[in-house]
Formats: C-alpha cells, structure tokens, sequence
C-alpha cells in the first residue's frame, strides 16, 4: 500500500464511481491503467499535465437531461418505477416501500449512509415481508486494489420476493424496441458494478450473495417522448469480466516489483518530463477503443507512434499483420530486408505475397 | 423570497433585497411611525390621521417595489407563500415542489418559478421562530417516521395533523394517490358547478393515472371517476399499515420534540435538505 | 478488414500518406449530390439541433432550431428541411426514361443521392424520418403538409442505406475508407477531418501531422451529429439563452455555422477525391437499382402510401434480411471484378487466383450428369502463384466473362485445371472466343455477382403461427401521429 501512496504523491486518492470501475474492465491487458487507478491517481489531471487531455467530456445538456429524465422517474413516489416493476416484475401492489439513503437525518457523511444502507438492507433481506421494496441512493463499498472505495450511488436497490435488483436509470431512449448497443453495453457494464457491490455487502453481512439478481432493470424513454420504460438485462459476461479485473488489481504487486524503486507520479514535486517517464515506465497496451474510455489515451497513443506500434492500426489490423508488433518489422518482412523468426515464417510468406500483388495492382 | 416580504413580515428579507429605494421607503416608514406617535401623544387627530394615510400609501409602495416585476395580465396577485398553500391546501398530503407549480399552474392559472420555493421552508422557519404562531399558517417540512427529520423537497402546511405531515416507507405512494383522488375530486368539483377544468388539468390527472392501476384505459384521457375509484382500491391495500406507522411517529414528534422541530423537522443540517 | 488492407495502413505510417485500397470508384456519385450535414442536442433521442445543406459547395443552407426543447421549433425546422429536400427529391422524380425489359417499363433518369459525413449522420437521417413521417396535417399536434413527406422519404433512403452497394445515402468516411487505407485505425477513420488528413494533407504536412491538427475541436469541429461537450457548455448553452431572453437567433446561427462549415469544405473535398477516380464497371447498374426503388417509392408516395410501420412483420423481416444478405454477396462480388486491388483480398484469402493459361482443351466433349447427349465441357489449365484454397468440384466465376460459370477439375501444384460449363454457343465447339486462349492472364474466382439465390419464403398472408401468422398490414394510428416528441 505504501508503495501505491509513493506512487500518486500526497494528493488524495481519488474517488471511484461505477464509470471508473467499469472502465477498467474494458481494456483487462493494460498494466499502467491498473497501477494508476489502483493508486488512486487522478488520471485527468495527469493526461493534462503531460499535455495530452482526455479527448473526452460530457455536454451539460447530455447532463441536464439525464437529471431531468432520474426525477421524472422517481418523482410521486417513484409512481413511474413502481408501475414499470408491476408490468415487468410482476411486483405486487402492497410492495411499495421507499426509503432514500441520500442522507440519514440530514447528515450525508458516507460513513454513515453507508452504515444505513446495510442496517436498512439486512432488514430486508432477513425480515421479509414488508421490510422495504425501494431503496434509494444506496451507499455501497468497494475493494478496489486492496483500498476501500465508495460508489457513488446513482442507482435504486429493489427487493422483490427475498431478490434483490438494482435499478439504473438511463436516458438514452429506446425507440420502437432498439437502444444504442453501445449505450446499453456501458450501462451493462456500470450495473454489473452495482451488482458485485452489493453481493460484496451480502457477503460480509453473512447473507447469500445468490439472493442479488444478474438481472438488472434498465430505465429508459420510450421512443421520443419522456415516458419510461424498463427491459431486463442480463450483466453475467460484464460481471465476470468485471471481477477478473478486479482480481488483476489486487494482485498489482507483480506491476509494483517490476517498477524502479523510488518512482512517482507526483504532480506536485515533478516536472511533466520526469512525470512522463515515470508512467512510461509502466508498461501500456494501447488499443484505439482506449480513445473513448481512458483519460490517458492520447499520451499512450503518442507513445505508441513513437515506437512504431501496430497498436495504433487498430487491434484487428494487428491481428491480421500476425500480431507483429512494429510497423518497421512488418514491412521489413514484406519487402524481404528483414529475416523472420522461425514463428513468423508463416506471416512473412504471406507478406512478402501481399506486397508482390499489391505493388503490381497498384503500378 | 420577494413574495414572502408581505407586509408585516420581519425585516431580514429587507436587507436582502437593498436596493435605494427600498432603504428610502423603509427609512420614510420609520419616521412615519414616530412622527405618528408624537402626533397621538400631543393629540394632534388630523395629524395622525393624514400620516397614517401617507403611512399606509408608502408601506404599499414598499409592497411594490419588494413584489417581482408583475406578469402581464394572467398574473395572480397572490404572494407566492398563497399560491404554495392553495396548492397544497387541494392535494392534502406533503408535495414535492415541482408538483406543487404544475398543480397551481393547472387549477388556479398561477405562475411559480420552481426556484422561487428554494428558500420557502427555510424562510418561514426563520419567521416562526422570531414569533412562533403568529400567523395562521406555516409552510413547514414533512418528517421522516424514523429519524423525525425533514423528509427531502417535500412541503406541506403547519396546520396538518401531525401524522399527515410523517412520511414513513409507504407514504410516497399513498400520499401520490390521495393527491390522485384530490385532484379527480377538484376536476369533478368544477365541472359540477358547470365550470370545467383546464385541458392542463386533465393532462395532469391523466398522467397520474397512467401509474395508477386501473385508473385509465390506454392512452385516453382519465376519467375522474374512474381514478377516484381505482386510487381508492390501492390506497386500501396500503392505508393500514402506512397509518399506523404515522401515528406511532407521529406521537413520538410530540412527545420529543418541541415546537419549531414539530413543524421544520429534526435534522442537523436542516438549511441544506429544504 | 483484411491483411491488404492491414498492410496498405502499415504502408501509410511510413510513407506518411494514406495509401490507395482501390484503383476504380466502387459508388456512384450524383452530378448535384445533396450533402447534409445535420446536427442533434447532445443527450436527446432525436432533437435536431442544425443542418447545412445543399447541392451547391458555394451556397449552403443553415438551418437551426433557436431552442432544441421546443417541439413547435424543431417541426419548424424539420418543415424548412423539407423545403431544401422536396423539392430536389421531386424534381428528380420527373424525368424518367424506358427499360427495355421482358415488359418495358418507365424509371426515373436520376434519383436522389444524399451524403452525410459518417454512420451517425446516416442514422440520425433515419430517427428524424421515424420522428416524423407519422405526423398529421390536423389533429392535436398538426404540422406542415411537407414533414410528414419528408419524413417517408428520409425513411426510404435510411433504409436503402442499408443495402450495401447502394449510393442513394452514403457515409463520406465509408466512401473514403472503401479507396484509402489510412495511417490511423479504422475506429478513428470515422473522423472525417482526420481521415482526410491523411489522405490529402495540407501542403507543408505530412499525414500524421495534418491529422494531429485536425484532432483539435477547435479547427475541425466534430462532423456531427454530435456536437462538442466544450462547445455545448461553452457556446451553445450561453446562445441559447441569449434566445430564450432576446427572441434572435442570431447567436444561435452563428455559433452553429461556426462548427458546420468546416465540415461542410471537408464533404466537398472528399466529393472532389472521389470524383477523380474513374467509375468502376457494375456501379451504373447498382445506380440503376437505386433508380428503381426511388421510382417506385415515387408511384408508392403518389398513390397515398402509409408510411412504413414501426416494425417489419416476420416475412417482410425475412425477405429483407434475405435481400440484404444477398446484395452484399453481389457487391463484394461485383467490386472484387472490377478493381484488381479489390480483388487481392480474395486471392490473398485462397478463394480467387490469378494467373497464365498455359493450355486449353477446347475440342472436349463429355455427357454431363442428368444429360443424354456430350456437350462441349472445354479444360483450361492456368499456372499461378496464388495460394489457391479451393478443391474440385467448387464453382467460379471468370474476371472476363461474369456469366459462364466454370468449375475445378483439378489442382496440382501450382496448376489448376477448370472446365467451362456454359456461354459458349450452341455449336458443338466452343464459339471463338468463349473459351479463353494460351497465354491469356485470367482471373477466377469464387464469387458470385448475381448475389445468389433468395431463399423461398411464404407470401405475408402465409405466415406460419410460429411467427405471428398474417401480419395486420400497417394503417397508420393516432397513437402513432401524436407521438410525443418530446
């Protein structure tokens, strides 16, 4: 831990929330995004230090309407939530208990909202009947690399029969049956973070974590108007990739052996070159999806033209060049001025082949 | 704010407000009353009489000149804290704000702008502990069963028994199908006296039922009859055990806590839940 | 993606240029395409935001909704569209011309083409025609005569967007990419600005240079329909507002023009790059589909048509997959014979080859299987140096003549032995010239131009129970003209 703290400085350890997380799971293979976010290092201040900012960022409009479309659905006591739950869950009428955990008694410290969340869903895991149906803002915990973090909690826990379900409540819309895949995939991805939090919390309550749903209910407007509506989702596969990036987080001192002693990411005391060369120190795979996701895309896509990667082509361009990792080496083997590995004997025949016919087509 | 500065109303909205003009009438106000008493005290009666008369004049140019620009001809005049009360007074249960401006918007043709309720609770609490009951109603907070404290963006009215002001786990829903049935109750009111309500109104109502089991057919426009009844069978289902809870909190807010918590709740941070 | 194209990219970061994938223009481009650049609300289903439109590079057109959350506004707009887009849509359909056929008919001369930046345009194009071409003249919430028009039309070309090898409403990243092979990945080739980079830079630049430039938002705004969040929360929201307090436009017009007209210089570049390559072979007769369906719609539209319902019924739903399914296999068929770059990928994949006939049979004659009498079946023997993956027995299709079908006999080494099946006369040798000769340099590959059988489906009246039975046919409801849009 104390290596982890070297690393990020003496800023604190920044907060993670289900994007974060999620995001981490995207790109499973890169060490450097593990290592900083295990330590906690604000990864948008330092993409901006290097002088490569996050190609990234939210309109306030795109804000503004999720905002609108989360108090549209919980507004009158989550009467939309509750009619969207009767048609799709078959949740009874007498189930309509709501109890929000955005604060407890004015005091929104999260220790204490968290320690609320977990009386309030004991309750309702072990009392049954009547013991709570809607639970919202609730404050869960995370083990991320060893530290716990907080998620902040944009979602409704729902109990229906002993089940548990998290609700997430999106506002991109569904129009006649069909949402953005992308949309729907990241927020398979966030959900699944929610769900492996809150089996996190079953578990050290010594309660069954079987009894949290993979199924989430999504929320969303219904073709181009306001009125929500709600479809299961099913977040198996982003759960468990999910939980194996976790499990590569906490096993971060294979990274941590690997890295010269003293190193850090100071922003404070170091200069962007020595910050520079202190990350390139930790090795990073580039892939051009990283672009959407990761703050430190640009510097890592930088660093890979400097080095002449395939990385840069794309990962299915890469594939189809055999997996060889430097341009040089790749036209090398085609034009026949480089000698091939006994393994990529096969890569080279075909090649120099491609090359032959391409340069004649062209000609 | 603006509108909560009726006449009679403790001077620290004033101060807020500071504008010369403002300062000007207060100050001419100040020297009004004083010039009054020492008119009554010499016995001076046409005096007095003439300065009450400028008295009242420039205490209604202070009234004037707090009051927002006033809204073309549909306006209401009725203060803010009025109009809040009214709505309130129709849906019977604690409300979030924005339904209160969607019902005043639908039945009493008023205008609030969702920001001018930021400040309300907290304003009228200030105001009842300077002179506790002093006037006949407050806008105060509802209470959490559990914790007693302010139940978030919620308003209601000082006047309310004690459990109707609780929220408890099943509060939410009950109170969404009793502001129902009100609603239903207001529209069938009007129509009865040959009135009808507003095509907002209904919008309102059919919204509400498309989330009431029963209460509407498709997409159709609800039938107030219709809601009344099928709010009324929910309602049941939820009306035994949502009061009991009310009450059991309710006897415990007047056994623990004193007057102003009663009304604006037992928070800590009571400014920052308004 | 193959490994020529892969290894065109790699060829590009060291030349510093994008390097060519195709040697012909694969899509037909309209002497007067209409370009549409549209614009949304950023977090909205389908709040159009602006659009600069036109045919003509000298003369956009901009059109902005002032408030994007006001529905009276945005049919505004989707009426002042109509106004640019009817009337270029129904000029065209004036002008028709006879196919000589079986049973001759009339078709449009031309048909309409528009081209947008990127997928998002194409599928923006098809929310605004799914927002709109249910609305009703009267009613509670009318609109203008002209959207609901619009709004089938913007359907009818969405949905010919789908059929690969159509050019009615094309992609300019797609274009570009199907002919230059960029130094960047395919992902971020659909940044229009930086694609271009690449293949055009800017005198002075190289490509990865020019494209660095052109990432910056604030040279090369994004090409929509998404807008910049810096913009959005720096800009747009501040004009808005002047707006909502002024009633003028104007900031709102002009802050949009400012992150439209970039785009708008990048389109007609990429229209002037495309125009320099010279038409390949099958896209006049792709065009002619185009021109089909568009006269079609035209007739459809003119008789009263319903739009099209919100969703396929199961035969429709089949039929199209099997259409689009069969379209694709013809147009990687027809591009692969008409471009030898395009080709390569397949020879590269073992399932064509290229090489020199190095003896012909041309006198054979056998009885073919289910025949009584011997019919010339010729053997061509062609040396190549293809790594050819095809055994006896697999049909082909030869470079010269798309309709003779022939087939492998034999493979030895780096021979390969067909036989001809047909085309070839109703003598009893092979007509002159229907057979190739010794020393001919051929081209065969397993390809099939014609796109392939469409498999037998039942008419809609004959659905199965299992899916759905008879499908109600589509009538237009209420529920579907009131729509919120919201």
């Amino acid at each position: 831990m104390t290596r982890l703290d070297t690393l990020r400085g003496p800023a604190e350890p920044l907060d993670h929330n289900a994007r974060t997380i999620a995001a981490l799971a995207v790109n499973p293979g890169c060490d450097r995004r593990a290592l900083l976010d295990a330590a906690g290092v604000d990864k948008q201040r330092t993409a901006t230090h290097l002088g490569f900012p996050a190609p990234f960022g939210q309109s306030p409009f795109a804000i503004t309407r999720a905002k609108s479309f989360d108090a549209l659905v919980k507004a009158n006591g989550c009467a939309h939530l509750l009619r969207l739950l009767r048609s799709t869950l078959d949740l009874s009428i007498s189930e309509a208990s709501y109890s929000d955990i955005s604060d407890v008694g004015g005091n929104d410290d999260h220790q204490v909202r968290h320690t609320r969340t977990r009386a309030l869903l004991k309750r309702a895991a072990t009392d049954g009947d009547g013991a709570g149906t809607l639970f919202d803002h609730p404050l869960l915990k995370l083990t991320v690399a060893g530290h716990e973090v907080y998620l902040e909690p944009a979602v409704i826990a729902f109990q229906i029969e002993g089940r548990f379900h998290i609700v997430e409540i999106k506002s991109f819309a569904v129009i006649d049956d069909q949402a953005d895949a992308g949309q729907v995939a990241a927020a398979a991805r966030q959900s699944a973070v929610y769900v492996h939090a809150l089996r996190a919390l079953f578990t050290a309550e010594g309660l069954d974590p079987g009894r949290i749903s993979h199924n989430v209910v999504l929320v969303c407007p219904k073709d181009f108007a306001n009125h929500p509506t709600a479809t299961l989702l099913d977040v198996r596969q982003q759960l468990a990739a999910l939980e194996r990036q976790l499990s590569r987080l906490t096993r971060i001192d294979r990274i941590l052996d690997e890295l010269p002693i003293g190193i850090t990411f100071d922003l404070e005391t170091q200069s962007p070159d020595e910050v520079g060369k202190a990350v390139a120190t930790v090795g990073a795979r580039f892939a051009p999806e990283c672009l959407a996701s990761c703050e430190m895309s640009l510097f890592c896509r930088a660093e890979a033209r400097d080095r002449e990667s395939t990385d840069v082509l794309g990962r299915a361009a890469r594939d189809e060049l055999g997996g060889i990792e430097s341009i040089p080496a790749v036209l090398g083997l085609a034009d026949d001025s480089r000698p091939p590995s006994p393994e990529q004997l096969e890569i080279a025949e075909q090649l120099r082949y491609v090359r032959r016919i391409y340069t004649e087509a062209v000609a | 704010m603006e509108a909560s500065g009726i006449h009679g109303f403790p001077v620290g909205p004033l101060i807020r407000c500071g504008t010369v003009e403002l300062d000007a009438l207060e100050k001419r106000i100040a020297e009004l009353r004083s010039e009054i008493r020492a008119a009554k005290a010499a016995g001076e009666h046409a005096t007095v009489r003439s300065l009450r008369a400028e008295l009242r004049k420039t205490e209604r140019a202070w009234d004037v000149a707090l009051e927002p620009e006033p809204e073309p001809a549909k306006a209401p005049l009725l203060p803010v804290r009025e109009q809040v009360h009214q709505a309130l007074t129709l849906l019977g249960v604690p409300t979030a704000t924005k339904m209160i401006v969607t019902v005043n918007e639908a039945f009493f043709a008023g205008h609030i702008a969702t920001s001018q309720l930021t400040s309300l609770r907290r304003d009228e609490e200030k105001s009842f502990r300077s002179s506790p009951f002093a006037r006949p109603y407050y806008l105060c907070a509802a209470l959490t069963s559990e914790l007693l404290s302010p139940a978030r963006g919620l308003l209601a009215v000082s006047t309310w028994p004690m459990p109707t002001r609780i929220i408890g786990p099943l509060s939410p829903r009950a109170d969404f199908l009793t502001s129902a049935t009100r609603i239903a109750e207001h529209i069938m009111r009007l129509t009865g006296a040959g009135e009808d309500a507003s095509p907002s109104a209904y919008r309102l109502l059919t919204r509400m039922a498309q989330n009431i089991p029963g209460a509407v057919d498709g997409f159709d426009q609800a039938d107030p009859t219709q809601v009344i009844a099928a709010a009324g069978a929910e309602l049941a289902v939820h009306e035994e055990s949502d009061a009991s809870h009310r009450d059991e909190a309710a006897r415990r807010a007047e056994r623990q806590l004193n007057e102003v918590r009663q009304l604006f709740g037992a928070g800590l941070k009571t400014a920052r839940t308004a | 993606m193959s490994i020529m194209s892969s290894y065109a990219r790699a060829l590009a970061v060291q030349n510093g240029r994008a390097q060519p994938v195709a040697t012909v223009r694969h899509l037909h481009l309209s002497a007067t395409p209409m370009v549409f650049i549209p614009l949304k609300l950023a977090g909205e289903a389908a709040a159009p935001l602006a659009a600069l439109v036109g045919t003509d590079p000298a003369n956009p057109r901009l059109l902005v909704v002032p408030q994007p959350r006001n529905r009276d506004l945005r049919f505004a707009f989707m009426a002042e569209l109509a106004e640019v887009l009817l009337p270029y849509i129904e000029g065209l359909a004036g002008v028709t011309e006879t196919v000589e056929a079986k049973t001759p008919y009339e078709r449009c001369a031309d048909a309409p083409q528009l081209l947008v930046p990127n997928r998002g345009g194409i599928a923006f194009t098809k929310l605004l025609g799914r927002s709109t071409r249910f609305r009703r003249t009267d009613g509670p919430y009318p609109v203008h005569p002209s959207v609901p028009v619009l709004g089938q039309w913007l359907t009818f070309l969405s949905e010919r967007a789908e059929y690969a090898g159509s050019s009615a409403l094309v992609s300019m990243t797609d274009a570009l990419a199907l002919h230059w092979a960029t130094g960047q990945s395919s992902m971020e080739d659909a940044n229009l600005a930086t694609q271009l980079a690449w293949i055009a830079p800017p005198e002075g630049l190289d490509g990865p240079e020019a494209a660095l430039v052109a990432e910056d938002p604030l040279t090369s705004p994004p090409a929509g329909p998404e807008t910049h969040p810096d913009f959005d929360g720096q800009v747009l929201e501040y004009a808005i507002q002047a707006f909502e307090t002024s009633g003028s436009a104007a900031q709102v017009r002009e802050a949009l023009r400012s992150q439209l007209e970039p785009t708008w210089t990048l389109m007609w570049q990429g229209v002037r790059l495309l125009r320099e390559l010279p038409e390949a072979a099958t896209v006049e007769a792709r065009w002619a589909r185009d021109r089909d369906q568009f006269t079609r719609e035209t007739a459809r539209l003119a008789e009263g048509g319903f739009p099209r319902g919100r969703v396929d019924g199961a035969v429709s739903a089949a039929i199209r997959l099997a259409d689009l399914e069969s379209a694709l296999q013809a147009y990687e068929a027809q591009r692969a014979f008409d471009d030898p770059l395009v080709m390569i990928e397949h020879r590269v994949a073992g399932k064509a080859f290229s090489g020199e006939v190095v003896a012909v049979d041309a006198t054979r004659r056998i009885v073919p299987a289910g025949k009584t009498r011997a019919a010339p079946r010729p053997l061509v023997t062609i040396r190549t140096s293809d790594p050819v993956r095809l055994s006896p027995g697999r049909r082909l299709v030869s470079s010269r003549n798309r309709k003779q079908r022939t087939e492998i006999v034999d493979i030895t080494g780096d021979l390969v032995v067909i036989q001809v099946n047909d085309q070839m006369g109703r003598g009893a040798t092979p007509a002159p010239g229907s057979v190739p000769e010794v020393g001919d340099v051929v081209c065969y590959a397993e390809l099939d131009p014609s796109g392939g059988q469409r498999p037998r489906l039942p008419a809609g009246e004959d659905t199965p129970w299992t899916h759905g039975g008879p499908p109600e046919p589509y009538v237009p409801t209420d529920e579907d003209a009131q729509e919120a849009w919201s």
